[in-house]
């Protein structure tokens, strides 16, 4: 790979804008008790850790490895150069998000609709019998839900990708 | 005490006996807890802080603005939600900027934040606020002669500074000793700290790795321990550890996992006398072999 | 008559390595030296290990004075050490410092023992009755220990003392005690003393495993142990007394062992962010060890990040643990160990080579811990109040290593300067004695001086008579043991004794008089003292017995106590005495036959030759001429100055080289007492101890001068290397570290004009062909340089591709400082060196990403390659010169690579600096100031005693094959090709005895030891045990 031409020098900023980036030292640590680096692809938190530093944008953009992540956060706690391998991984989302929208999860689509990634509150029968109350769900008010949903368009990326929420 | 509840999706809407578990054992130890209405997405990891910063702390905000309108802490049983609320928190209260960028964003909604409501796990409370010892002066039905082992939720263990509550976060005793506490021995085994492997994209992206990962957990119960049930403090780890039995069992052609998984509130719920039927009635591993026996 | 002025006294606080050294060297010089250590003992980490790399022995005794050795005590080290000057005080904290300036009030608390070592008589019954039993810290808890203990199983004497936490007061030792040396009620004393300088050795903390948080993950069973505890493990005093390797737990042979680098260090989340220099070489070491011990189904693995092999002689070591050893290496740093039911320990790591995850199963675990310097710097700090710098050290003076900054008399040395190997805890040292000396020197204190004793002649071919004198030791063994009459009477019928005489305490002043008294009256020739512990008492014994006119090769000391008493359960008195009347017999024996010894003394020329005009030799040379002493100082090049003060300005550590040697320069023409001679190197030197006259040729003029001169300092110093690798000389855009940096510091090179810098690290070094050692400063060289372009441009990318960083110890801030500034370092390994193509003019770099897995090219405006640092040549003709050698990589090789690291195998020749290896500067500075303090004392003692216990050659008997000149360690023994024999140089035999072992014809002999001495000896034994069998 041609670091001239394949590499954007500051997209690093872009990515993870922090000052503990740099400071990896490829110890390996993340990788070596990363559940998702069990995965094929495995997720290799040190190589994305590179992968930004040197800029590799193409590499990054169609690396799906990031979302294999199961927020264990134990490379975070690991790292001995506080490089806060997790919050890089987010990170990484983000950019994949902003940049590429077949990236955007669905997910966000189901919370701005009904406030969580699934219906709430709507098993009523069994709650029931259970002997519960009945959830005062931001799904079953729409003023607040009206609320909640404006301000999310004020956010970023679901601004940018407004066609996804039916605005 | 009081406490504003935070349920999260997953257990109200799949498992609402874990939901009743709590509802009904913690103001037996002086919990009183009130709901959190209107409350949205905590927001999960997979979605909004895989987009942008701006509306996972939005939301984190909006979350949070109904704990601090009722002047306490929130009390969240489930790992994610508790992580992802309190990494929000935390980051709107070392970044200013943030901070005001998310009161700018709810000022139309009519919320604020400022942090001063606080993000707690229940497993925390219970074994800090209450205790281990006083849980087992109140325990009507013990556990006793049953093997269990415990699974700590990663969420409430790393980043320790940000999440961290054990007095240390690679030797972890809390859950342990509550579940002792209810009369119960727990078994050591090699893979105790091992991850359940259920959060995030793992389990979708690679399933095949991810049941083999799971695998050499529940080989490692199975042959280190004598394990009767398995005590877990997060929905995650609770609907995950008892569909990848399931689904080995499918593998291997015959039914060599079915360890029973609890949420310890659940556990705790029984042994306060609660009924089975309310407090621990769903379940996709059959739990009967331990509830004859308490 | 000037009023007397007071001896000048030094606390060295620490009796680790350095601070011993610190000691000795003071003592040496005659200063009085109070040595305290908080811990029970003396010897600090070095009395835990049996083995050091190179050479995988222990030599802690090679640290003792070389001279005159027979006046003072050669003793195994990790047992103990004697010295008249020295006052040892283990156990004992300092609690608060007043004074300033040469003037300082020292409050000591001296902790209680609860055992009087005075009183106590070693019999250890009272170890027996202890009922308490509590894990051992000198084994790290893997074996136990009574309440009443010896805290070093090998130390002599044994100084019990009582475990106060442990102990419950139950009486149990009072009773069986028959000396009264148990006071259960003993309270610690606090003690003020005064003293004119203070050298702080404590050494730092260490990083204990069970107190910090990152260990958690790690430390899981019994099996997973410190690298210290591992020494434990493999030494013969330890938990398997030297046997095969076992796992703690159960008791399993080690099969599979492996070692986790950096723990506890290199840890910028837990605000660690330093190496601790030693534990890479710690771990090869021990994984050798392990190979050699358990043999090679033994498989050891070492998970590291950067292997640092920095130091002299350290990457041979590594290519022989490797390649010929077969350790493995893995550039991984594992999360955790998990303990599995059957005991073993599962960690999973990723190989960079083969990019694969791997299992694998070990039965022990080794954690190379470090240390945690910020506590005890602190503490420091606060009683001395002194300053720490912004990193939290106590700060130093500028270019010292050594001198507390604005604290004049206040000095550190050994681990405190961050952890240090043996060779530079050595140098610390004696640079620190030597600082210290110069201090005392300016305060006016005077020195403790030996009288004058001329060895005496009379009696020495008369018949054999021996005096005995028994010692009683007070009443302390006299009522138990000894019956003294019947023991008198029974020697007294003894062939060749003249007199037996029973003196109370001979160690004590009425003894001494007593001795004096009766060797005033004597018709005896020879005396045989008994009383305990001799290597305490011979130096002075000999003095007494010298002064009432005995050759002092004639009076023997021997352990009367400790000799009789062992192996016998419950002596009765009757048997006790026999068997001491055995002992003493065989003796005499020995003594009878003994020829009286001589020495010679050489008046020693006071003046020294330092050969080598750098910083380091201007430090040197200045050091002594402050001193008094008349110097030489030998410079080839036309100024003096060397590379590093006449072209570097700055170095990474913020010192300017060039502005120091011009600073020192003035200050060298200044001093009358040194003489510069540039432009020309030494050709030939002649002369012996002492005495030395060199041939010094003038290149330009070809003229020559003799230079006359008692000890010798080489100093020369290095040169950036050459090389003709990736394109260098093919393009000005492909440069050496030198040249960017003084392109850079010119003008003439551009740095805000340069966006893609690549820099290559080891060229030509650390690899067989070629530099076979790493350079130890190019590393930080690269930083320093990348840095700058950073600061003047930092746009500019600029990548380092290494194989190792060799940041160790607190220069590791220095490569996180780089990080920071986001300078990309990537790893690249010697079988994949990175290739170079110039394209368009520019040199473009493609290597293998060894994290990526992936070829990259870097398209590069400039090439910078790190080339190393070359010896001087003139070492080779300096060598000859001198008669000493070189090592392979052509530096000059040391007497011992460890203990003895600025001295040469020959009297009075020192070496400092690049000469030894290359090394930062403020190193050079130590050691420079090390090896004129050496030079100073040994000047200082104005004559050299040639030794009377050596080496003799029966020429006769030898058939000149040579083995003994192989076989003696101190190069003592040669072949004179003229008179076609060996000869032994009386000034260089230590009496080791190798030589005679060695020697299949009986050739080789030393003095005091030959076989008519010893089968007498064992002659009088056996024909004592006949008549005692017998009379029975
Ligand atoms: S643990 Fe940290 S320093 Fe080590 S490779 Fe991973 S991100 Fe880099
Ligand atoms: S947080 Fe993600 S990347 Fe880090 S260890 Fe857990 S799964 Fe791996
Ligand atoms: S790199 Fe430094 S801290 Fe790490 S093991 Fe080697 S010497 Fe010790
Ligand atoms: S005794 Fe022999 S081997 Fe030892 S130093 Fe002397 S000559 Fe060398």
């Amino acid at each position: 790979m041609d670091l001239q031409q394949g590499s954007i020098k500051d997209l690093w900023k872009a990515i993870y804008n922090t000052g503990d980036l740099h400071h990896c030292f490829n110890c390996s640590t993340c990788l070596s008790g990363c559940p998702a680096s069990h995965g094929d692809p495995p997720l290799l938190v040190r190589n994305l850790a590179r992968k930004v530093i040197l800029g590799l944008e193409e590499e990054l953009l169609n690396d799906d490895t990031p979302w294999a992540c199961v927020s264990c956060s134990k490379c975070e706690e690991m790292c001995p150069m506080d490089v806060k391998p997790f919050e890089m991984i987010l990170a990484i989302r983000q950019w994949q998000s902003a940049n590429d929208e077949t990236r955007v999860p669905p997910s966000i689509v189901e919370i701005y609709k009904r406030g969580y990634t699934q219906a709430v509150g709507v098993n009523t029968d069994l709650r029931d019998k259970l002997g519960l109350p009945e959830l005062k769900t931001i799904t079953n008010n729409p003023e607040q839900l009206q609320f909640f949903r404006e301000m999310l368009m004020k956010t970023p990326v679901v601004s940018a990708n407004d066609y996804m929420f039916g605005g | 005490m009081e406490l504003c509840l935070f349920l999260g999706c997953n257990t109200p809407a799949i498992r609402p006996d874990v939901e009743r578990a709590i509802r009904a054992t913690m103001p037996v130890l002086g919990i009183d807890l009130v709901d959190s209405d209107n409350y949205v997405c905590c927001p999960a990891f997979g979605a909004f802080p895989s987009t942008d910063i701006d509306s996972w702390l939005a939301t984190s905000g909006w979350n949070l603005s109904i704990a601090e309108e009722k002047g306490c802490d929130f009390v969240v049983q489930c790992g994610s939600c508790y992580s992802s609320l309190r990494m929000g928190r935390e980051h709107m209260m070392h970044h200013a900027d943030k901070m005001a960028r998310v009161n700018e964003l709810l000022e139309p909604t009519g919320r604020t934040v400022t942090g001063k409501s606080k993000v707690r796990h229940v497993s925390e409370v219970l074994y800090k606020e209450i205790g281990p010892e006083t849980i087992a002066g109140q325990v009507k039905k013990s556990l006793k002669g049953l093997h269990g082992i415990v699974q700590y939720p990663c969420h409430t263990l790393f980043p320790s500074e940000v999440v961290g509550f054990e007095e240390s976060a690679r030797a972890p005793k809390g859950m342990r000793q509550l579940v002792e506490a209810l009369g119960a021995t727990v078994d050591s085994y090699s893979r105790e700290l091992q991850c359940c492997g259920g959060a995030g994209g793992f389990m979708k992206s690679t399933p095949e790795q991810a049941i083999e990962f799971a695998k050499t957990k529940f080989d490692a119960i199975l042959d280190e321990t004598k394990a009767d049930f398995i005590a877990v403090s997060c929905i995650t780890c609770l609907m995950h550890m008892e569909n990848v039995q399931n689904t080995l069992n499918k593998r291997v052609g015959e039914e060599r996992y079915k360890i029973p998984v609890f949420d310890y509130n659940q556990l705790l719920a029984l042994c306060l006398g609660f009924d089975p039927k309310q407090v621990a009635s769903i379940c996709n591993v059959s739990r009967d072999s331990v509830l004859s026996r308490i | 008559m000037a009023e007397k002025k007071p001896t000048g006294t030094v606390l060295v606080a620490g009796a680790g390595i350095s601070g011993i050294k610190a000691a000795i060297e003071l003592a040496e010089g005659g200063y009085k030296v109070l040595l305290t250590d908080a811990s029970t003992q003396i010897g600090g980490i070095l009395a835990k290990l049996d083995y050091q790399f190179p050479t995988d022995h222990c030599g802690m005794c090679r640290m003792l004075p070389m001279v005159g050795r027979e006046y003072g005590s050669q003793y195994c080290m990790r047992k103990s050490l004697f010295h008249e000057n020295i006052e040892i005080l283990p156990f004992t904290e300092i609690t608060s410092v007043q004074g300033d300036g040469g003037n300082y009030k020292v409050e000591l608390l001296k902790k209680a023992r609860l055992v009087d070592p005075a009183v106590c008589n070693e019999m250890g019954e009272c170890i027996d009755v202890c009922p308490v039993e509590v894990p051992d810290e000198f084994n790290h808890g893997l074996t136990k220990r009574k309440a009443i203990y010896q805290a070093i199983p090998h130390n002599t004497p044994k100084m019990l003392l009582i475990d106060r936490e442990a102990c419950t007061k139950c009486g149990e030792c009072v009773k069986v005690c028959t000396t009264n040396a148990i006071n259960l009620d003993a309270q610690d004393e606090v003690e003020t003393r005064e003293v004119h300088s203070i050298v702080l050795a404590s050494g730092v903390k260490l990083y204990n495993t069970r107190e910090f948080e990152d260990a958690k993950s790690y430390a899981v069973s019994p099996d997973v142990v410190t690298s210290l505890a591992f020494e434990r493990m493999m030494s013969s005093s330890g938990t398997y007394e030297g046997g095969v390797i076992k796992r703690p737990s159960d008791g399993k042979p080690a099969k599979n062992i492996a070692w986790i680098q950096c723990m506890g260090s290199r840890n910028r989340r837990q605000k660690r962010d330093y190496c601790s220099s030693i534990c890479c070489m710690f771990a090869l070491k021990e994984a050798v060890l392990a190979k050699e011990k358990g043999g090679p189904e033994v498989d050891t693995t070492i998970f590291y990040m950067d292997m640092r092999t920095f130091g002299k002689g350290f990457q041979q070591y590594r290519d022989k643990a490797v390649d010929e050893h077969g350790v493995k290496l893995i550039r991984c740093r594992v999360q955790g160990v998990m303990l599995k039911p059957d005991g073993s320990l599962e960690m999973r790591y990723f190989d960079p080579e083969t990019n694969e995850f791997f299992v694998k199963d070990y039965d022990l675990v080794v954690m190379s811990t470090g240390q945690i310097p910020f506590e005890t710097h602190k503490k420091w700090a606060d009683l001395l109040n002194a300053p720490l710098d912004e990193r939290g050290l106590l700060a130093t003076e500028q270019y010292s290593k050594i001198k507390i900054a604005g604290k004049p008399g206040l000095f550190i040395c050994g681990s405190l300067m961050g952890l240090t190997d043996v060779s530079e805890a050595m140098s610390s040292g004696i640079a620190a004695a030597g600082e210290a000396t110069n201090f005392l020197t300016t305060l006016g204190v005077d020195i403790l001086k030996e009288e004058e004793i001329a060895e005496p002649t009379a009696h020495e071919r008369e018949n054999s008579l021996v005096s005995v004198a028994l010692c009683k030791c007070g009443e302390k063994v006299g009522a138990d043991g000894i019956d003294y009459e019947l023991l008198s009477a029974e020697l007294l019928r003894y062939r060749g004794v003249g007199e037996v005489n029973v003196i109370d305490s001979i160690c004590k002043a009425e003894g001494e008089t007593t001795t004096n008294d009766i060797l005033g009256k004597t018709k005896c020739n020879r005396l045989l003292v008994g009383a305990c512990q001799p290597f305490m008492y011979r130096r002075k014994l000999k003095n007494v017995a010298r002064k009432a006119g005995f050759n002092s090769s004639m009076v023997e000391i021997f352990d009367l106590f400790g000799i009789a008493r062992r192996g016998m359960v419950e002596p009765s008195v009757g048997d006790w005495t026999l068997r001491a009347a055995r002992e003493v017999k065989s003796d005499i024996e020995r003594l009878k036959y003994k020829p009286a010894l001589h020495v010679s003394t050489l008046p020693i020329n006071q003046t020294a030759l330092v050969v080598g005009g750098g910083i380091g030799g201007m430090q040197a040379a200045l050091s002594l001429a402050t001193r008094g002493v008349p110097v030489h100082l030998v410079e080839k090049e036309a100024h003096l100055g060397g590379y590093l003060g006449n072209q570097v300005e700055h170095t990474i550590d913020g010192l300017a080289p060039v502005a120091m040697a011009s600073d020192m320069k003035l200050k060298v023409f200044e001093n009358k007492n040194i003489t510069v001679h540039l432009n020309c190197e030494v050709e030939k030197t002649v002369g012996t101890l002492g005495s030395f006259e060199s041939k010094l040729h003038f290149k330009d003029t070809n003229e020559n001068t003799y230079l006359h001169h008692g000890a010798v300092i080489m100093v020369t110093g290095g040169h950036e290397g050459a090389t003709t690798e990736y394109g260098y000389g093919t393009s000005d855009k492909v440069l050496t570290q030198a040249e960017l940096k003084k392109g850079m510091a010119s003008g003439n090179i551009d740095a805000g004009g340069l966006e893609n810098v690549v820099m290559i690290q080891c060229v030509g070094s650390r690899q067989k062909e070629g530099r076979h050692y790493c350079s130890r400063i190019c590393c930080m060289w690269a930083i320093a340089n990348a840095l700058k372009i950073k600061e003047v441009n930092p746009e500019a990318r600029v990548f380092i591709l290494y194989r190792d960083v060799m940041t160790y110890g607190f220069f590791e801030q220095y490569y996180t400082k780089a990080r920071t500034a986001g300078i990309i370092f990537m790893n690249y390994s010697l079988e994949n060196k990175p290739q170079v193509e110039m394209v368009e003019g520019n040199p473009v770099v493609k290597f293998m990403d060894t994290v990526l897995n992936t070829e990259i090219e870097l398209p590069a405006d400039m090439l910078v390659l790190s080339t190393g640092v070359d010896p001087e040549e003139s070492n080779q003709r300096l060598a000859d010169a001198f008669g000493v050698t070189l090592t392979e990589d052509r530096f000059l090789a040391e007497a011992d690579s460890k203990w003895r690291p600025i001295e040469f195998q020959k009297v009075g020749l020192y070496l400092a600096g690049t000469a030894h290896s290359p090394m930062p500067l403020k190193s050079v500075i130590m050691q420079a100031e090390a090896a004129a303090q050496k030079a100073y004392t040994y000047l200082s003692g104005r004559e050299v005693h040639t030794a009377g216990v050596i080496s003799k050659v029966k020429d006769a008997l030898c058939i000149r094959c040579q083995r003994c000149i192989n076989i003696c360690p101190y190069g003592a023994r040669s072949y004179d090709e003229v008179e076609k024999c060996i000869v032994v140089d009386p000034a260089e035999c230590q009496a080791c005895g190798a030589c005679a072992v060695e020697c299949q014809n009986n050739a080789a002999e030393v003095t005091g030891w030959s076989d008519k001495q010893l089968m007498a000896a064992i002659d009088a034994k056996l024909m004592d045990d006949l008549l005692m069998s017998t009379a029975e």
